[in-house]
């Protein structure tokens, strides 16, 4: 049973597949040098294979040997020669391949870094050329706080004058001693560039040319309102129409004296400024000597009249007296305090408060 | 690379050579037949002083590298042996490769074999069918079969039993197989 179950395994054998005899092999099976179960498996695949019984039967000839080995090793060497150098070939050229991409990709990429580049610049120049205009901006409110100042300084200077004009032709026509109170104004209209000493010396001139005019023009009158009332004394019977004339001569005198004190107390504010009861001429005045102050560039004088008028006057005068103290401020070096004044500027909301703004703006 | 290449087998090789167009496996494989190339074609350059091996052989490689991946292959070595007499018997014309009818049911045979060599189940089924067309061969045949195959007795053994040659003794061999073989299949159809 045994036996029986061992051949039927080798039966099976019949028809398992055995591979080709090797180059090894072959010459070893030719002299006889292999096992016998080595033998068996070449004979059992030589029973199938047409192509090695045949070759075992070319090498069993003599003189085949040497050339087949010679061959052989030939036909080697020329397979292993012929596919390596291809692999390696196809090696370099993959590899020549890949570095010819990444060539490529480098040189895509630095194009593009370059345009990159080239674009931001471009966009950088641009927003330079826009900001430019900041720069002259910012110079300009560097260098000329003296020529802000005069701008708005000469503006309302200019602005002044007409009202000036108009109150005194107004005087003019009304009054006689009027010419005293149009000289200070023209020598207010006409600020040359004298100095504000010998400004103030004929401004005393005149002061005390027109108190001596007021004063004969009073006496004039008492004399002549006495001489009526002697008059009168005399000659009482006549005297009712005459008084109607004297209380006409009366009112005449206290016109006059009105009239006269008019033009004084604008001289007496040039003087001594804080006695100035109206307030707008003497704001105005001050104003104007105050600019004049400025302009001639004595900021201290100026800055205290400023202050005057800010602390006694009233209305738009006290708005132009901010604004100024704020330009003198700054043309100082004093920022903070200017910024301060220019804000009280705005606040007041008056017509100045678009240029305090801007001046704010450009600090 | 080229070691693991070495251990694999001819189908693998040229299913390699086929799907991944690896050119070294398809080197393996030449190396593999080399010898025996040169060897089956020593006769006809002994005989033809003409042929050239320097021309001979690589033509023959060339041949068999086109033919590789396009014919199909059972088993390499009847289609080396097919591509060489092609080329020795006319130069100029290449003839397909056919794989013969008795060469292809060997290889059926062989493929289940091998695959039921750890299915015992399937082992003892072939081996009884074995049995069965053993029984149908010729008594010579079936002898010859037994005393080379079960009792391992080499050609030269069986030669100067039987008063042949080697070559008559395989031949017999070979016929009784392809005999057997042809059973075996037909008992499969029948079945």
């Amino acid at each position: 049973m045994l036996s029986n179950s061992d051949n039927s395994d080798k039966v099976i054998k019949i028809f398992s597949g055995i591979r080709c005899v090797s180059k090894d092999q072959l010459p070893r099976y030719l002299d006889g040098r292999l096992t016998d179960v080595e033998k068996h498996l070449v004979e059992q695949h030589l029973t199938d294979c047409d192509l090695c019984f045949e070759a075992l039967q070319a090498l069993e000839k003599e003189g085949n040997m040497d050339k087949y080995t010679d061959l052989t090793g030939k036909l080697q060497r020329y397979i292993q020669q012929s596919i390596r150098p291809v692999s390696q070939e196809q090696k370099v050229l993959q590899y020549t391949r890949k570095e010819r991409t990444k060539e490529n990709l480098l040189v895509y990429f630095w194009v593009l870094a370059f345009a990159i580049l080239g674009v931001s610049g471009v966009y950088v120049l641009k927003g330079h050329m826009r900001n430019n205009p900041t720069i002259p901006r910012l110079m300009v409110s560097a260098i000329p706080p003296a020529e802000a100042e005069k701008m708005p300084a000469t503006e309302p200077a200019v602005t002044s004058q007409p009202i000036i004009a108009a109150n005194h032709t107004s005087s003019v026509s009304n009054t006689a001693p009027a010419p005293a109170a149009a000289a200070p104004a023209s020598a207010a209209a006409a600020p040359a560039a004298v100095d504000s000493a010998k400004i103030k010396l004929l401004a005393a001139e005149r002061a005390a040319k027109r108190k001596a005019q007021a004063d004969s023009a009073l006496k004039a009158s008492q004399a002549a309102a006495e001489a009526r009332k002697q008059d009168s004394l005399k000659k009482l019977a006549e005297e009712k129409a005459k008084k109607d004339q004297e209380a006409e001569a009366a009112a005449k005198a206290a016109k006059e004296k009105e009239k006269e004190k008019e033009p004084e107390p604008a001289p007496k504010k040039e003087e001594k400024k804080e006695d100035a009861p109206p307030p707008t001429n003497s704001d105005e005045n001050l104003y104007k000597a105050a600019l004049q102050f400025q302009q001639q560039g004595n900021l201290s004088e100026a800055m205290d009249r400023y202050k005057r008028i800010e602390a006694n006057g009233s209305g738009k005068y006290v708005e132009m007296a901010r604004y100024q103290l704020g330009i003198c401020y700054r043309s100082k070096g004093q920022s903070a305090r200017a910024r301060r004044m220019f804000k009280e500027v705005v606040r007041m909301n008056g017509s100045l408060k678009a240029a305090a703004q801007q001046a704010l703006d450009t600090m | 690379m080229h070691q693991q290449l070495t251990s694999l087998s001819d189908k693998e090789l040229i299913s390699r050579t086929r799907k991944q167009k690896d050119r070294e496996s398809e080197g393996v494989l030449m190396d593999r037949y080399s010898h025996l190339l040169v060897a089956i074609t020593l006769p006809q350059l002994q005989k033809n002083p003409s042929l050239d091996p320097n021309i001979v052989f690589p033509t023959l490689l060339q041949r068999l590298s086109a033919s590789l991946r396009t014919q199909s292959i059972y088993k390499a070595n009847e289609w080396i042996m097919h591509t060489q007499r092609a080329y020795l018997n006319n130069q100029e014309k290449a003839t397909p490769f056919y794989p013969s009818r008795e060469a292809r049911d060997l290889l059926h045979i062989e493929n289940k074999v091998d695959k039921a060599s750890t299915n015992t189940i399937d082992r003892q089924e072939i081996i009884l069918r074995l049995e069965q067309a053993l029984q149908r061969l010729a008594p010579e045949e079936k002898e010859l079969l037994d005393e080379f195959y079960v009792e391992q007795k080499s050609f030269s053994d069986l030669a100067a039993a039987k008063g042949w040659n080697r070559d008559k003794v395989r031949n017999q061999l070979k016929a009784a197989k392809a005999k057997l073989a042809k059973l075996f299949i037909n008992q499969a159809y029948v079945k």
